[in-house]
Formats: C-alpha cells, sequence, structure tokens
C-alpha cells in the first residue's frame, strides 16, 4: 500500500495528497492498493508550483489503522523525538499515536524488515 | 571586532534583495525547482525533513551581541524561538518558511551577517580558533587572517563553482581548536625569521573518505597568503573530479596526486601568477587588523581574591572554573566557556531567550562579543575573574551553567534523522542517553577529557571519525543502528578513528560507551586522557569489553 508525501513549497510543510487536495496529517492520506494508480496520482500532485519533494511512501497495516514503514517517513508524519511539541506530533491524535507505536514495535522487537526506507 | 565598511554593506544588501527576487519567481512558477536550488543552496537554504533550514554564517564563530540579539529575535519570530549551532560555528533555524526567507535575510543584513557561503560548492564559512584573541598561546588574532580569506572568497568569480565544497580553518595557537587538519586548506600561523606566516595543510576532510591533511609548504610568508591560497583552488578547480560527487573534494586529488606532487603543482602555479595583483596591500592587512585590536582590558593582578573566596565557598562554582573556565593572555582576565549540553539536552540548541541572556552577560562581562565554537558551545572570550561569579550565576539562571566542557557529556551530534534529509539514523536522542547516563559531575570529572561525536550518516557533520568515540548511525535493512569507533582526534595530534567492530542497535549504544569507559578507567596510568589509554593499549580490550555477549 503506498501514499504520496510532499512538502509544500511556500512554508516546507509536510503534507499528504488526498484526491485532488494537499492534507496536512498523515491520518488524511489517501491510500493506494494498486501501485499503478499510485504512480498516476503522483504525476497529478507534483504541481511545482505547489510542493516539493513529492514521492511515494509504502505504508503497512498497524493495530487499527496504517503507518508508513520507513522509520524516516515516520519521523516526517510526527515530527523530531528531542521536541516533543514541535512538528505534527504536538497536535496529538490517532494517526500519530499509531505511528509511534509503531515505531516503537519495530524497533524494540528487532523486526527489521518491517522499516525500510525510501531508495 | 570586524565591522563592515559601505562595500560589504552594499554587497549583502544587493545579494538579499537578488534573493527576495529569486524567491518570488519560484513561487510565481517562472523557475522550476531545479533551477532555483542552488540558487537557494547559495543563500544557505535547504529543504530538511519538517520545514526549510537556514544555515546563518558566523564568520569565524564571532558574533557581537546586538547579532546575537537578532538571532534570538528571528528564532522566536520566524522559528519555534529557538536556532542549532553547527560543528561549522554557524546557526541553523530547522522550521522556516520559504515564504520568510527573503524578510530573514533583510534583518540579517541589518546587524552585518547573511546566510552566503554556508552551503554549495563555494569556499565556506572560514573556520578560527574560539579563543582568538583572548589566549596567551596564539601569535597573532587568527580573525585578522578568517576575515581576509572571507572578503577574498565572497563572490570570487574563479571559485564560485568549485568541484565541491571547500573549507579553510585559520589558527594561530599550538593547541589546534579549529580541527585544521581536517580541512581542506588548514592554516596554522607560525612566526619564522621573516615574520609571520603559515604552515599550509591541504586535503584534509572528513566525509565518506577521511584524511588528515598533509603539509604542503612548511612556511609560506603571510603577506603572499591571498596569491597561494589562489594557486591552490586554481589547482583544484582544474583538476578537481567534476564526474564524480564522491570524488570530488581536494583531499581525494591530493591522496592521488600525493602530497608531494600536488605542492609541486601549487608551487608551479604559484611562479607563474602574476602575485603583486593578487597579494594585499599592507595598508588593507592593517584597516582589516585594526578591526581586531585588542578590548580596552583594565590592568589588574592575576589572581582575584573575589573569586578565590566564591569559590571556596561554592562546590559547583569551583567546578564550573576546573572546567569551563580558561587562562587569559591578560592578567585577571578568563576565557569562559558556556556548554550547549546540558544532560538531556539538545547538543548545540540555545532557545531565543538563552541567547538573549547571553548577549546581556557578554554586554555586562565580555565586551560585547560572544563566539561559537566547532564543538557546539558558546564562549565568553574576555571575563574578569572578579565577574566569573556573576557569570556563572547568570548561566545558572538559564540553565547552561554545566560545567562539563571536553567531558563525556560534551557530545557533538549532528541533526541526524530527527531533522536532516540525508540521514540514515537518528544522532541527538543517542547524545541525550549518553549524556544522561554519565550526567553526575563527579564521575565526569573522574572520567575526565572525552571527546564523544555523533553523525547520522557518512556525511560526517558531527565529526565522528576525530571523535575519542566516534558513533555513526547506519541504516541496517531499514533499522537504525551505530557503527563505533574508536582513537580519532580533531586537535594538532589529528587521527581519524578504527572502527571497532560490527554496528550495534540504538539501545546498546550508551551500554557500548560505558564499557569502553570501563576498561578505560580500569586500564589508565596516572594522568592519561582516555584518548592517550587508547593509544597504549590499542582497540583489542575495548572490543572485548563491547563485544563480549556476542563471543
Ligand atoms: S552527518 Fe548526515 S545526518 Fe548528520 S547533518 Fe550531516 S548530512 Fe545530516
Amino acid at each position: 500500500m503506498k501514499a504520496i508525501v510532499a512538502n509544500r513549497l511556500i512554508d516546507g510543510e509536510v503534507v499528504y495528497w488526498n484526491h485532488g487536495a494537499w492534507k496536512t496529517r498523515f491520518g488524511e492520506a489517501e491510500l493506494f492498493e494498486a501501485d499503478d494508480a499510485a504512480e498516476a496520482a503522483v504525476a497529478q500532485a507534483n504541481v511545482p508550483t505547489q510542493v516539493v519533494d513529492c514521492y511515494l511512501i509504502d505504508v503497512a497495516p498497524e493495530a487499527d489503522g496504517y503507518a508508513p514503514t520507513a522509520f524516516r517517513e515516520r519521523v516526517k508524519a510526527t515530527g523530531p523525538q528531542n521536541h516533543p511539541q514541535h512538528g505534527k506530533q504536538a497536535e496529538g491524535g490517532h494517526d500519530i499515536e499509531l505511528i509511534k507505536q509503531a515505531h516503537g514495535i519495530a524497533r524494540s522487537a528487532g523486526r527489521h524488515n518491517l522499516i525500510k526506507l525510501k531508495k | 571586532m570586524y565591522r563592515y565598511d559601505a562595500i560589504d554593506r552594499a554587497f549583502v544588501e544587493d545579494r538579499a534583495a537578488q534573493f527576495k527576487a529569486q524567491v518570488a519567481r519560484r513561487l510565481a512558477g517562472e523557475i522550476s525547482e531545479d533551477q532555483f536550488k542552488p540558487l537557494r543552496l547559495m543563500n544557505g537554504l535547504y529543504l530538511q525533513l519538517h520545514a526549510y533550514m537556514l544555515r546563518i554564517s558566523i564568520p569565524y564563530g564571532t558574533l557581537s551581541t546586538t547579532q546575537l540579539r537578532k538571532l534570538a529575535w528571528i528564532a522566536r519570530t520566524y522559528d519555534k524561538g529557538y536556532g542549532h549551532f553547527t560543528t561549522r560555528q554557524n546557526l541553523q533555524f530547522h522550521w522556516i518558511k520559504l515564504r520568510d526567507v527573503p524578510d530573514i535575510l533583510d534583518h540579517l543584513a541589518s546587524v552585518e551577517m547573511h546566510a552566503l557561503q554556508t552551503s554549495g560548492n563555494c569556499i565556506r564559512n572560514v573556520t578560527s580558533d574560539p579563543r582568538a584573541g583572548a589566549t596567551a598561546e596564539e601569535i597573532e588574532d587568527p580573525r585578522v587572517w578568517s576575515e581576509l580569506i572571507r572578503q577574498w572568497a565572497a563572490l570570487h568569480p574563479e571559485f564560485s563553482f568549485l568541484p565541491r565544497k571547500f573549507k579553510i580553518a585559520v589558527t594561530a595557537s599550538p593547541h589546534d581548536r579549529t580541527a585544521a587538519r581536517l580541512h581542506d586548506i588548514g592554516l596554522l600561523m607560525r612566526k619564522g625569521r621573516e615574520g609571520l606566516g603559515f604552515e599550509v595543510i591541504v586535503g584534509g576532510g572528513m566525509g565518506r573518505t577521511p584524511y588528515v591533511g598533509p603539509t604542503i609548504r612548511e612556511f609560506l610568508p603571510a603577506e603572499h597568503l591571498m596569491s597561494y591560497l589562489e594557486a591552490i583552488l586554481r589547482i583544484y578547480n582544474r583538476h578537481g573530479r567534476r564526474d564524480n560527487i564522491y570524488k570530488a573534494r581536494i583531499k581525494i586529488l591530493v591522496a592521488q596526486l600525493g602530497a608531494e606532487e600536488f605542492a609541486r603543482q601549487v608551487e608551479a602555479e604559484w611562479e607563474a601568477i602574476d602575485r603583486p595583483s593578487l597579494d594585499l596591500p599592507q595598508a588593507e592587512i592593517e584597516r582589516v587588523r585594526a578591526g581586531f585590536a585588542a578590548p580596552a582590558f583594565e590592568t589588574l593582578p592575576g589572581r582575584s581574591d573575589a573569586f578565590e573566596a566564591a569559590k571556596a565557598a561554592d562546590y559547583a562554582l569551583a567546578r564550573f572554573a576546573r572546567n569551563n573556565v580558561h587562562p587569559h593572555k591578560q592578567p585577571g582576565y578568563a576565557i569562559v566557556d558556556i556548554s550547549l549540553k546540558a544532560p538531556g539536552e539538545t547538543p548545540g540548541d540555545a532557545t531565543g531567550d538563552q541567547m538573549d541572556a547571553i548577549a546581556d552577560l557578554a554586554d555586562a562581562y565580555s565586551f560585547g562579543e560572544v563566539r561559537v565554537t566547532h564543538e557546539q558551545n558558546l564562549v565568553l572570550a574576555h571575563v574578569k575573574l572578579d565577574d566569573v561569579a556573576a557569570v556563572f550565576a547568570g548561566l545558572k539562571a538559564i540553565g547552561l551553567a554545566s560545567a562539563n566542557i571536553n567531558l563525556v557529556s560534551d557530545i557533538i551530534a549532528c541533526p541526524g534523522l530527527d531533522y536532516c534529509a540525508l540521514a540514515n539514523a537518528r544522532a541527538i536522542p543517542i547524545a541525550q542517553d549518553i549524556a544522561v547516563r554519565f550526567a553526575n559531575a563527579e564521575t565526569a570529572e573522574k572520567i575526565g577529557e572525552l571527546k564523544i561525536k555523533i553523525s547520522g550518516c557518512i556525511n560526517a557533520c558531527g565529526h565522528h571519525h576525530v571523535g575519542h568515540i566516534g558513533i555513526l548511525g547506519v541504516d541496517k535493512k531499514g533499522e537504525e543502528f551505530y557503527q563505533l569507533s574508536l582513537g580519532g582526534s580533531a586537535a594538532e595530534d589529528a587521527e581519524v578513528g578504527k572502527i571497532l567492530g560490527p554496528a550495534v542497535p540504538a539501545d546498546k549504544v550508551t551500554d557500548a560507551v560505558d564499557q569502553m569507559i570501563e576498561v578505560y578507567l580500569r586500564e589508565r596510568h596516572a594522568g592519561e586522557r582516555f584518548i592517550d589509554t587508547y593509544r597504549r593499549v590499542g582497540l583489542v580490550p575495548f572490543k572485548e569489553a563491547v563485544y563480549a555477549e556476542a563471543h
């Protein structure tokens, strides 16, 4: 499963594509089952006057929702660990909690294959 | 400190106006991101994970209090209330919006600052000794020459598009606090029979292929510095590997040619070059030198009874004095290090309010000047011994009185995967964890000098290659692992550390550091620092301790 992430051009905010609009939370991202649908959506989403660094990320099911598989993408979707009040994690919410838990599970249980960096 | 003249001022204002127009064109869609990226990088603007990052140049690590207050104000107005001091003596803001950058650059220009030469393939901000002008060790204030190089390098048409970035360090003390041998060019000031000069080192560097740079000239008369630098840069510009980014730094060229052949080519170029038109007139050197004249020190006794009494009464102050206070060339004065490494905090971070408070302390007690070290700390360079207790109290009030300079918790860490788009792994939480484990000041003092340096990827912004203990974040099948190395040094005895063994997972790093420290405490001879013991006993005992469980 995939989602589309980018940084908004004007302020760098991390944004996720959802049916023609950019959303600021991972929990609002449109999820693509099929790779070709995802590729087509990226082509539509990547408007250079709106976003930079637009690409597909892998997403995997978690307990009751979804989380990015790459650790880097989890950091992007939540915020820096050293300043818990900065970034999207400051707002809290189910999607943030889920990603944070996902990262805890992946790291402490040593499930190496769960986390993949985008190549 | 050096003040801009009309030319400096007009130049920086012009560049800010130019970038303002470039941002407007980017937002209007008139230029693409591919076209815009090199332009924004020339102005210190990167895109990181969560936002844009603006890297502001602090030439040779010297700041006036007016400038520091402006940085504090920018932190509060345009960022999240803090800034991050880097291993290049610069300051980074991590939450910058593109739309605000033109205004920020205008504000910086108003206090003689900019973000030029902090990124891109140009000659970067010159590194210098944070104790310049204050230590009795030095031959003269190395910032005179750093400033001359800054002026020479800014917008030099021949060197604006080098094969890769280019870093120069200048120091005038036998104790190297600039990591000169790890720079593209390191200049060590020497006094010869002919007067002032430099030992010239070329081709050091960290990153993927670390090298301790070789000396290519033992003594270069100082008045020929510009023509000689020009000759080095020309050889690099001509032969540097523009075809391969991993081989493009001058260190690769020097290593491939060999130091002798590289030196021969530089000398030949230098013979052919029109030196009189490139070397600076003495009057210009004197003009810049005047900008670094010593402040109006008072004539004081070398010992302060007030300070001695205060130390005797306050154990914490005595500890601070042992670790953070250093001798000054002027009797009755001291150099005071401000640690930005309170255990548990982010190495190198300071809030806007802390910056303001430090500016107040510098105005009251240190001639209105603050220094930034490449080890991500700050320095008040000229504090009267009589005033050290007041400075300590002021620092305590803002949580910056950690007496841990050069100790185990004084850790360099790059932003790593918490911020950096290039990172493999996080660096900050590792630093925090180690610092908290060794937060006990007595334990830390018992361990003594120990330089731990952490990078989140092989680019080595956290100088892990030259840490007594180096820690490098690597990506093993998508999980964060850390490769440990031992025995590096960035000082005058520069050395690249040796890899200890297989990388360890994040939650084992602090234990591994602990185990290595145990080995040191067990093996050390009287007076030996960690690095000395390592050099005597070698890698094996440390390796056995860390990997014992695996055997
Ligand atoms: S060392 Fe790597 S992770 Fe750390 S700041 Fe440099 S590029 Fe980023």
